[in-house]
């Protein structure tokens, strides 16, 4: 994973001498993951395979905030609506196939994307970040009370007994195989995005968080441009949805609402938002603890896990991964330091 | 042993902080090991127990939790299983279905339990019986009253079903309550079925089934219903809203005068425990059917040998009562026992096909027998009405009755 | 007709207790622009201590006149250690306050051992109009809710006081200039904002019951009614609030619950669209 571009726009004489942190943290993550089954129990490689969706889920978060500026408080609307989407492909029509079940999830996630997407960011006037905020949250929470109320969805009860996903004859079962199979996919679309906002597309992005207005008079069509990576976000989170669903063999509402879409968004702040290894860390880091909380402090550890949210947001606003990274490194910075007045706000 | 010692530590900050508690922490001895056993070079039988310790169904999930302490302390302090001791895994399933097929993941794979007992909503049976059955291999009892239908093997069911609740109670309600039904109900599985079975059965006693409705399960406003019901000018209101919705049902209800007019409650859950959910006078005359009350200690001495025991170990807010699943936990314990007994091993076939026919003598409100080939129970029903805050039976059934199901 | 009447005084109540939550709510958005996701909690808080008194053998009315009071010192120590490193950033106020709500969400429910608790009302049973009973209880709801928005009025436009939060909201820069310390004003309106939430809390809990996530209930629809009536302004919240509360307790007599529930969400959500500045812009009273 090397550096491109990068040493061809920083000025002379700075920071070529700086060690880049971001390639080294990438490669250990995946040195370590890789090798995280052979040294765990069976029964901690099927939750570090949750925690690994879970990273996929962040990862779509992450695109839409951190590239794109949209404080996306919905993205479990996608997650769920893709979860729901394949539970219902394989309890009414029989298909566990991952060749149709994935990207079925992510066709999913992308057209509620555009249509949500389409509704909030596009129109006469540019939609306020709280107003998109509020939007997708509310977007989240109508669906959850949706599926909530519709039987053929289960209504509270959900979808249970989802089979097990296949390939071919093969079924793939909780365990070292699943693991490896969200693993992949999760190295695969990290390396897509990475490619994505190191591109052209990524220049107008990152355009469009330094000075939307400035943005729009080269002739960039900003809100088209945040329509599409909000798209995108919703298509990466609705595979992690699909994921999701045949992992933990069930659906149910709250999937699709509230709590799911503020938890992810709890990750990639955590872990530093803008730079798409921040949100695996947050999210790795955010649901390890809370499983050693919740061993070791039976009764208090939402509360510990409360506090050390608190402190994160209070005292290191950039996240965990700015104890390693420097501002500069954050994927997509193209160079130059950002205005002071960013940071404040990750 | 180091689960013992962390479920005892979150008794004892329960207990500490919470105002309400009256429990004081069991022994430490109570249900931990004894490493001086016979046989104890086997390890012991492990049994876990998975039911909602937090959230709104709590109130019956701690009873279910206490219970299964006691019976398996009984159990241990007379020899054991098999000459082996038992040793308890409690999971807390939170009324949360994510959290809860987490938690009893860690009983199958982390404890690998030999057998699971527990789920007390039905949503929660769903969500958690494919972990244990399916993926995870393993016996899972279910201990509540609940809609039937369920007929998965090496799944069992020590509660009562639809026919069990509502062939005898339904036409009681007619002759004493009225011929014009309402169907307030919370939306999920349970209601939608029961409901199919109760409109039957209503119907073919000559009643009506003026309206049938289904609400989310955190509503906690009814005017709408209410008044539906009282401009309707129902008789009975055959109540499946559960709790939290339930308490301002039932208190909406009442201040609109549902009961001064004559109007009777009827609730197929309704125990001890969710008594303390309203005020006496927001509850009077409600009738319920189930296969124990309290108030059968008066005549039965079994039924008050085993809530003596429980009244003795846990006193406080968690009561033993049928509606909570207590009396199925029991039952459900019981039962398994005779059939590892008959068995002679833990092997799930052998004890599922041991469990299919198993008998016990002695259960809360009288014996019950599994039908064979059904994964079903059948026990004894009673029909009992609130008056003043306390249950009085007004209706028994001849002997046990047939749970038809599968 | 009797119908109709019951009809409305349901609604009324329901939309009563909305705008007793938006109130605090919309108070601290207006004046700070931030979105308190622990608003939720505060409501929560109040129900709690009035359950406390009540199990501690107080009367109960003794717990609601406390719970304001006690709430609103709790807002204001928290808006002097948290809060206030937030104002430059509403995005991270945002999240900060859903973790603030987090722990004192958890720590109540660790000390009401997850169940759900009940509390009676200080004044029971019902009010027969002709044949009609309407609930003694939702009726001081209406009252109180009506004394406490008159009184919150009459505080902001007639006394001085209320002139100087008034200055504060219409234009910081200036009232800092002019000598207001903008600092203590932003603590007492937040304090502010949060007893009233704890006011609600202690009103509902006899309706409601006490139970953990008590606040999260009311959340959505709070920051929903917040937008739907407009930012900046104290009655801009209240006619929010008034909005979504009647349209939420009134949609259920004629549709299917699960549908009304979702079809006023989806009806603000356009609403704000098309209008984003809500029914009621500008700022000030």
């Amino acid at each position: 994973m090397a550096e491109s571009g990068l040493a061809g726009i920083l000025p002379a004489g700075q920071a070529t001498a700086r060690r880049k942190v971001l390639p080294i943290v990438e490669i250990l993550s995946l040195i370590v993951a890789v090798v995280l089954p052979f040294v765990l129990q069976d029964y901690l490689t099927v939750f570090a395979t949750r925690v690994v969706i879970l990273a996929l889920f962040a990862l779509s978060f992450d695109l839409v905030w951190g590239y794109a500026g949209i404080m996306s408080f919905g993205q479990a609307l996608f997650f769920g609506s893709a979860g729901y989407g394949v539970a219902l492909l394989a309890r009414d029509l029989n298909i566990t196939s991952i060749l149709v079940v994935l990207p079925a999830g992510m066709l999913i996630g992308l057209t509620f994307a555009l249509l949500l997407g389409g509704f909030l960011l596009l129109g006469r006037h540019p939609s306020t970040v709280i107003f998109v905020a509020l939007g997708t949250l509310t977007g989240s929470y109508a669906a959850d009370r949706l599926a909530r109320g519709w039987y053929y969805l289960g209504g509270q009860n959900g979808i249970p007994s989802i089979p097990s996903m296949t390939l071919g004859s093969y079924e793939i079962t909780e365990g070292p195989a699943y693991y490896y199979l969200a693993l992949g996919i999760l190295f695969v679309v990290y390396l897509l995005c990475r490619f994505l906002v190191r591109s052209q597309f990524g220049l107008a992005l990152a355009g469009l968080r330094e000075n939307e207005q400035r943005i729009a008079f080269f002739g960039y069509r900003s809100q088209h441009l945040k329509a599409i990576v909000f798209a995108v976000g919703g298509m990466v989170a609705g595979l992690a949805g699909g994921l999701y669903a045949f992992h933990e063999g069930f659906v149910w509402p709250n999937m699709l609402g509230v709590v799911f879409s503020t938890q992810v968004v709890l990750y990639v702040l955590f872990g530093g938002s803008g730079t798409l290894i921040g949100a695996v860390v947050g999210a790795v880091i955010i649901e390890g603890v809370s499983f050693w909380l919740s061993d070791n402090y039976r009764d208090i550890w939402p509360i510990l896990l409360g506090v050390l949210l608190l402190l994160v947001i209070l005292f290191r606003p950039l996240g965990l991964i700015s104890f390693v990274l420097g501002e500069r490194e954050r994927v997509g910075s193209f160079g130059g330091p950002p205005k002071g007045s960013r940071d404040a706000a990750p | 042993m180091f689960n013992d010692f962390r479920n005892l530590s979150r008794r004892r900050f329960l207990s500490g902080l919470a105002f309400t508690s009256g429990a004081v922490a069991t022994g430490v001895g109570s249900w931990v090991v004894r490493p001086d056993w016979a046989n104890a070079a086997e390890g012991p039988i492990k049994v876990g127990i998975a039911t909602d310790l937090t959230g709104p169904i709590a109130y019956a999930g701690n009873a279910d939790a206490n219970v299964a302490k006691m019976v398996i302390k009984q159990i241990n302090d007379g020899g054991g299983l098999l000459g082996r001791p038992l040793e308890l895994f409690i999971e807390d399933t939170a009324s949360n279905e994510s959290v809860a097929v987490g938690n009893v993941r860690k009983l199958i794979q982390r404890d690998k339990v030999d057998m699971v007992l527990g789920g007390i909503t039905s949503s929660m049976r769903n969500a958690i019986k494919d972990p244990i059955v399916a993926r995870g291999k393993t016996l899972y009892i279910y201990p509540q009253l609940y809609e039937g239908k369920e007929c998965t093997p090496y799944l069992f069911c020590t509660g009562p079903t639809p026919a069990q609740q509502c062939d005898d109670f339904i036409p009681w309600l007619i002759k004493n309550g009225g011929k014009k039904f309402a169907l307030p109900s919370a939306n999920y599985v349970w209601p939608h079925t029961l409901n199919v079975y109760a409109r039957k059965v209503i119907e073919a006693n000559g009643g009506e089934v003026v309206f049938e409705e289904y609400y989310p399960l955190d509503q906690v406003d009814f005017s709408a219903t209410v008044n539906r019901i009282i401009s309707n000018k129902v008789d009975v209101v055959f109540n499946t809203v559960i709790p939290p919705g339930v308490g301002p049902f039932f208190k909406q209800l009442y201040e609109a005068g549902f009961l001064k007019n004559g109007g009777r409650l009827a609730c197929v859950y309704y125990d001890e425990n969710t008594l303390n959910i309203n005020q006496a006078n927001e509850i009077e005359g409600l009738a319920s059917c189930l296969d124990y009350f309290k108030t059968l200690t008066k005549d039965d001495p079994v039924s008050a040998k085993i809530q003596a025991a429980y009244d003795k170990d846990y006193p406080g807010n968690f009561l033993f009562a049928a509606g909570s699943a207590a009396t199925g936990t029991y039952r459900g314990l019981k039962l398994w026992e005779a059939a590892v007994k008959e068995a002679g091993k833990l092997d799930r076939d052998a004890v599922a096909a041991a469990l299919d026919h198993a008998k016990i003598a002695e259960g809360p409100g009288g014996p019950a027998e599994m039908v064979p080939g059904k994964r079903h129970c059948k026990m004894k029903m009673y029909t009992a009405v609130a008056k003043g805050g306390n249950y009085e039976i007004v209706g028994r059934s001849d002997g046990l009755v047939d749970p038809k199901e599968c | 007709m009797g119908n109709a009447f019951v009809a409305g005084f349901e609604i009324l109540s329901f939309g009563a207790i909305i705008v007793l939550i938006v109130l605090g709510l919309g108070i601290i958005a207006s004046m700070m622009g931030i979105f308190n996701f622990a608003q939720g909690e505060f409501v929560l808080l109040g129900a709690y201590i009035t359950y406390l008194a009540h199990s501690g053998g107080l009367p109960v009315w003794v717990g609601m006149a406390a719970a304001p009071f006690l709430v609103g010192a709790l807002g204001f120590v928290l808006e002097a250690l948290i809060i206030r490193r937030f104002y430059a950033a509403p995005i991270v106020a945002m999240l900060g306050t859903y973790a603030l709500g987090l722990i004192i969400r958890e720590s109540v429910r660790g000390l009401i051992g997850g169940l759900y608790l009940s509390v009676p009302e200080p004044v029971g049973g019902s009010i027969d109009i002709g044949g009609l009973h309407i609930s003694a209880w939702r009726f001081v709801i209406i009252v109180i809710t009506l004394l406490v928005m008159i009184g919150c009025y009459l505080l902001l436009s007639r006394t001085n006081f209320g002139l100087r939060i008034r200055a504060t909201l219409e234009n910081p820069a200036l009232a800092r200039a002019s000598g207001i310390s903008t600092a203590s004003m932003y603590g007492t309106t937040f304090a502010f904002g949060a007893a009233l939430a704890g006011l609600a809390g202690a009103l509902l809990v006899p309706v409601f019951s006490l139970f953990a996530d008590l606040g999260i209930r009311f959340l959505i629809q709070g920051f929903v009614a917040v937008m739907v009536g407009g930012v900046g302004s104290f009655m801009g919240p209240v006619a929010g609030a008034a909005v979504i509360g009647t349209l939420s307790a009134a949609l259920p007599w004629v549709m299917a619950p699960v549908v009304a529930d979702i079809l006023v969400f989806v009806l603000a959500i356009v609403f704000i669209k098309f209008r984003p500045q809500g029914l009621l812009s500008g700022k000030g009273v």
